[in-house]
């Protein structure tokens, strides 16, 4: 077990530099998500973890030691692939046996290890099995059995299960979070779904371009994010942003003038802000409330989706850059082309200034 | 076949059927003959499609065995074709085996280091390589004079030579083992660096498994070779022991007389090992080695 610290990791492909200095310390036995878009260097930032990719400078620090210049097999990390890489010309046990043989354990240790990861994977009965015998999802098991079997320090995940189909997606998340508490080892693990970071993570890196834009628990990120790009990337449907003005500013609340002229009231610290400045005001598709008075936004009603357990809402409202989207109940019986009133809960919106970075909302519990 | 098929199809089946069989019979027909002549008395390059006697005096001299000419005396063997067929395989397999080594490691290196000049330096190997041999075989004979000077077992008229000079010619191996490397996914080998391998570990346990049938047909087109090549051999080679098949062979045609019959056992001879080695190596060149390893 160990924890991971990097500090000031910077990495560049010839002229073309990818990760701009990244500070992170990892805990040991945490469980962090690297969640970004496909491109931000998710990938590059743990492959520099596992020492598939040289630093091109800072400091990497495993276990307490510098490992800058370790050899990936030195680390105590065990890597699972977005790919899997198996080897194919080996059965499953092989598979999962290569690093134990390689580091000279006995046969006898050897089997045992295998056989217990097999049974935690349950993958025992595919032992003999070469991996083109295999589906997708116990490719992955296997890919993640090879990982267990050497009981490394760190486990890296880089997008293990977006090759699976849903169904099989949701399975093998809870089965790494229940992985994740019997080893009680340190997990990084690469996404770009943040439905996969919400759930698995205790903490999230949100990645964008090479650089950290914020680190926090789930929760955190979705009550709190500290910009705009956090704020649209935590959450499904994303957030909904409305461009505005300053009306009026206050330590606990702030009024926002919308391209229509209504006035809508969040309770966020706006003592920072200027009155007149531009700001984007946020809302979640799940905090619009319908009833009726007070806060509220108006537009046309575009299109409407019944999902069963709730209805989208998609309106088209002066001044947002896309369609709003709400969430309203199952029941919801609006119709396309009606206008619609929706009411914004003041302690549930949220507001960003021109640079995108959030005014502090106040907690209200 | 649990497709369903049309009713033309079975037409198309028989047609193709008798397209191949023609091919088979055109490229059959030439060692047909061959077979043939050496199977008939005298020493005739034509003659009877079907021969009206069948005798095995070329082939008793070809292996060794003095046999009763028709006049009754006994013909002796003149050229001992047994060694030079040795000698071929010897020097076939020996260059084969090195050329192989020193190819697959070569291509890994083009394939997954990175150093200065490497397109260029792969680029000049093929255009090198595409330098017709004859036009340099008055060098290779000057050279390989001056190291035998110094290192007498790699000079002219040693085996040891030729193989050398044959172990040269790997440019073109070292491209296909190349293309062929590039073709298994680079995360493999990470996988196996992360699970401890060192470098060489991730090549010896993972890739060269992986590349068997593309080492296998290295081989054997170097081994093919190596039996073959005539240019190189006839002039490095000159004591008659040394000869290697495709040289030796040669001696059975006088300026005045032509022995087609013994020519053509012993040609039939030189395709054996051939033949052999393909056999042997069939077996390794299965296809499918590397699926299942990474999602396609
Ligand atoms: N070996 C490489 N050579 C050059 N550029 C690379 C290499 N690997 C990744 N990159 C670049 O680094 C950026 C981040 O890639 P990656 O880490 O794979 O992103 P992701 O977050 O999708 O995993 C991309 O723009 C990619 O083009
Ligand atoms: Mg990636």
């Amino acid at each position: 077990m160990s924890d991971v610290v990097l500090r000031g990791i910077r990495k560049s492909f010839g002229d073309i530099e990818t990760l701009h200095g990244i500070d992170l310390d990892i805990k040991d036995g945490e469980f962090v998500v690297f969640v970004g878009p496909s491109g931000c260097g998710k990938s590059t930032l743990l492959r520099t973890i596992a020492g598939l990719e040289d630093i091109t400078s800072g400091d990497l620090h495993i276990g307490g030691e510098r490992c800058n210049d370790t050899p990936p097999a030195k680390r105590g990390v065990a890597m699972v692939f977005q790919s899997y890489a198996l080897y194919p010309h080996m059965t499953v046990a092989e598979n999962m046996a290569f690093g134990l043989k390689l580091a000279g354990v006995s046969k006898e240790e050897m089997k045992q290890a295998v056989d217990r990861a097999a049974r935690i994977l349950q993958i025992e009965h595919l032992l003999e099995r070469k991996p083109k015998a295999l589906s997708g999802g116990q490719r992955q098991r296997v890919a993640i059995g090879r990982a267990i079997v050497r009981k490394p320090n760190v486990f890296l995940f880089d997008e293990p299960l977006s090759n699976l189909d849903a169904a099989l997606r949701v399975q093998m998340r809870i089965e790494i979070t229940k992985l994740h508490r019997e080893l009680n080892t340190t997990m990084v693990y690469v996404t770009h779904d943040q439905v996969e970071a919400m759930t698995l993570a205790d903490r999230i890196v949100v990645l964008n371009a090479g650089n950290v834009e914020q680190v926090g628990s789930p929760l955190e990120l979705y009550h709190h994010p500290r910009n705009l790009f956090v704020a649209g990337f935590i959450g499904s449907p994303k957030m909904n942003f409305v461009e505005g003005k300053l009306a009026a500013i206050g330590a606990n609340h702030a009024t926002v003038q919308l391209a229509d002229g209504s006035m809508v009231t969040a309770a966020v610290d706006a003592s920072a802000g200027q009155v007149g400045g531009k700001v984007t005001l946020g809302i979640r598709p799940e905090h619009f409330e319908f009833s009726a008075s007070g806060n509220t936004i108006s537009g046309q009603l575009i299109a409407v989706e019944h999902l069963g357990e709730a209805t989208i809402c998609y309106l088209q409202v002066p001044g947002a850059s896309e369609h709003l989207v709400v969430r309203a109940d199952a029941e919801h019986e609006a119709k396309p082309g009606e206008t619609l009133s929706v009411r914004l809960p003041e302690t549930r919106c949220y507001l960003f200034n021109e640079a995108g970075l959030a005014f502090q909302r106040v907690k209200n519990s | 076949m649990a497709v369903v098929l049309d009713k033309s199809h079975r037409w198309r089946v028989v047609a193709a059927h008798l397209g191949l069989i023609c091919f088979i019979a055109l490229i059959m027909f030439p060692f047909l003959m061959i077979l043939l002549i050496s199977l008939r008395p005298g020493n005739f390059s034509t003659g009877d499609l079907i021969p009206s006697q069948i005798s095995l005096e070329h082939w008793k001299l070809v292996l060794g065995i003095p046999y009763q000419a028709a006049d009754g005396r006994l013909v002796e063997p003149e050229f001992p074709v047994l060694l030079w067929l040795w000698n071929s395989i010897k020097v076939a397999a020996l260059s084969g085996l090195i050329g192989l080594l020193l190819s697959t490691t070569c291509a890994y290196a083009f394939a997954r280091m990175r150093f200065a000049f490497k397109a260029q330096l792969i680029n000049s190997l093929m255009l090198v390589q595409m330098f017709p041999t004859v036009l340099a075989l008055v060098a290779i004979y000057a050279i390989f004079d001056q190291i035998g000077g110094y290192v007498p077992w790699l000079g002219l008229d040693t085996h040891g030579g030729l193989i050398l000079a044959y172990t040269g010619g790997i440019a073109l191996h070292i491209w296909t083992i190349k293309g062929y490397f590039d073709t298994i996914p680079v995360e493999i080998e990470e996988a196996a660096k992360v699970d401890g391998a060192t470098p060489f570990q991730a090549f010896r346990y993972v890739l060269l498994p992986m590349a068997v049938p593309i080492l296998m047909v290295v081989f054997l087109l170097a081994f093919i070779q190596g039996v073959n090549e005539y240019p190189i051999a006839s002039v490095l080679l000159k004591q008659q022991d040394q000869l290697t098949i495709a040289v030796g062979i040669k001696m059975f045609l006088y300026e005045q007389k032509y022995f087609w019959g013994d020519f053509a056992a012993a040609a039939i001879l030189s395709g054996l090992p051939i033949s052999i080695v393909f056999l042997l190596a069939q077996r390794w060149m299965t296809s499918g080695l590397t699926a299942g390893g990474v999602k396609g």
